[in-house]
């Protein structure tokens, strides 16, 4: 996983409200201009917290792009980032 | 010559620029909390600083892993922030004393302290929130220097002491009359993003304002020396402590250390602590 490429994407999302618009509307077109495997975009399209964060991104970054990115909310961020099966911390 | 006449450390936590947020604390955390701003603003008025350095982490704002500095120093002519709008952080324009500034870089890459420096360099809410509290007329010059207690691997805590401790002797080799304060933001323990969001340590926040207060200084930078043993204590904004060191670095012995305020603020999601050195 291109790790890096994850965060930097995040990282951008936060910063741009025009990208993070297209993320929501257009996403395939922002995930090309990333090197991201076939994975890492599954796991971005979906929002799936828990497992980016497990494959190493850096969670700061993921709950500064989830709001502008995926805009959703801060309870949102915590369920998708504790999911039941999972207790915290896990 | 440069005098080192105060010193602050304190979270940073974003919400405390926020009236609002202010409101949704329990009335006596936010009384204890307030209370501690208004000391620590009291002792750097007092204090009459003609410069203030501040030690600040960042939240990839500034910084990325693109080009990830471990002590930057901003040395242009002015600091302009916030670098990323949000939480209400108001926006601010503030003269660096680039001189000094300058004078600080040289004497590290010249003494042991490879600094990295930058022409630009923006504010974050890290520099602004407790700003906002601490010197709200804004009219004293900064030097920003921006420690890397964000982005692993980082340096360690004795390292920020170290470097803490180094700018503190330049400011007396420094041979204008100056007189020079400091401002170390962030932590205490805090857990920002991973499953743990929302938990806080107090014992661990109380053991490490008792190191500072006592000048436990072996034990604050050593107890915890290892990234995964601080994270696992005090989270990944628990890293932050290393601003803390660098300030108490850079504190003669003749200021005297003193913890403000603490409070496990839950509606804040931190540890959020207050302290100061004065004569």
């Amino acid at each position: 996983m291109s790790r890096y490429q994850v965060d930097k994407l995040l990282r951008d999302l936060r910063r741009d409200q025009p990208l993070a618009a297209r993320f929501r509307t257009n996403i395939e077109t922002v995930l090309d201009d990333y090197k991201l495997d076939a994975e890492e975009r599954e796991l971005l399209k979906h929002w799936e917290i828990r497992a980016l964060y497990d494959r190493g991104v850096n969670p700061l970054l993921l709950l500064l792009a989830h709001g502008p990115a995926a805009g959703k909310s801060m309870q949102e961020y915590a369920a998708a980032m504790n999911p039941k099966d999972r207790p915290p911390g896990e | 010559m440069g005098e080192v006449v105060a010193g602050i450390a304190c979270s940073h936590v974003p919400f405390m620029a926020s009236p609002k947020q202010w409101e949704r604390l329990p009335e006596a955390e936010r009384a204890h909390l307030r209370g501690g701003f208004e000391r620590a603003r009291k002792i750097l008025e007092d204090a009459r600083p003609d410069v203030l350095i501040t030690f600040a982490d960042d939240h990839f704002d500034r910084c990325f892993y693109d080009n990830l500095p471990a002590f930057l120093v901003g040395i242009g002519e002015e600091a302009v922030g916030p670098a990323v709008a949000g939480f209400d952080i108001p926006n601010v324009r503030l003269p660096i004393a680039s001189k000094l500034a300058r004078f600080i870089v040289r004497e590290g890459l010249e003494g042991g302290v490879d600094f990295a420096f930058s022409e630009e360099l923006a504010l974050d809410h890290a520099e602004i929130a407790p700003m906002m509290h601490l010197t709200p007329r804004w009219d004293v010059p900064i030097i920003p220097i921006v420690v890397n207690a964000f982005a692993p691997p980082m340096p360690s805590p004795k390292r920020c002491f170290d470097v803490g401790a180094f700018v503190g002797r330049c400011i007396e080799r420094w041979p204008e009359r100056t007189r020079v304060a400091f401002l170390g933001t962030g932590g205490l323990s805090h857990w920002v993003g991973p499953p743990q969001t929302g938990k806080i340590n107090e014992q661990f926040d109380r053991w490490f304002l008792e190191c500072l207060s006592q000048r436990r200084i072996e034990e604050a930078t050593g107890r915890y020396a290892r990234y995964e043993d601080l994270e696992a204590v005090a989270g990944n904004g628990g890293h932050e402590i290393r601003d803390w060191l660098a300030v108490a670095g850079a504190m003669p012995q003749r200021l005297r250390p003193e913890v403000l305020a603490y409070e496990p603020l839950k509606p804040w999601s931190t540890g959020t602590g207050i302290m100061a050195w004065s004569s």
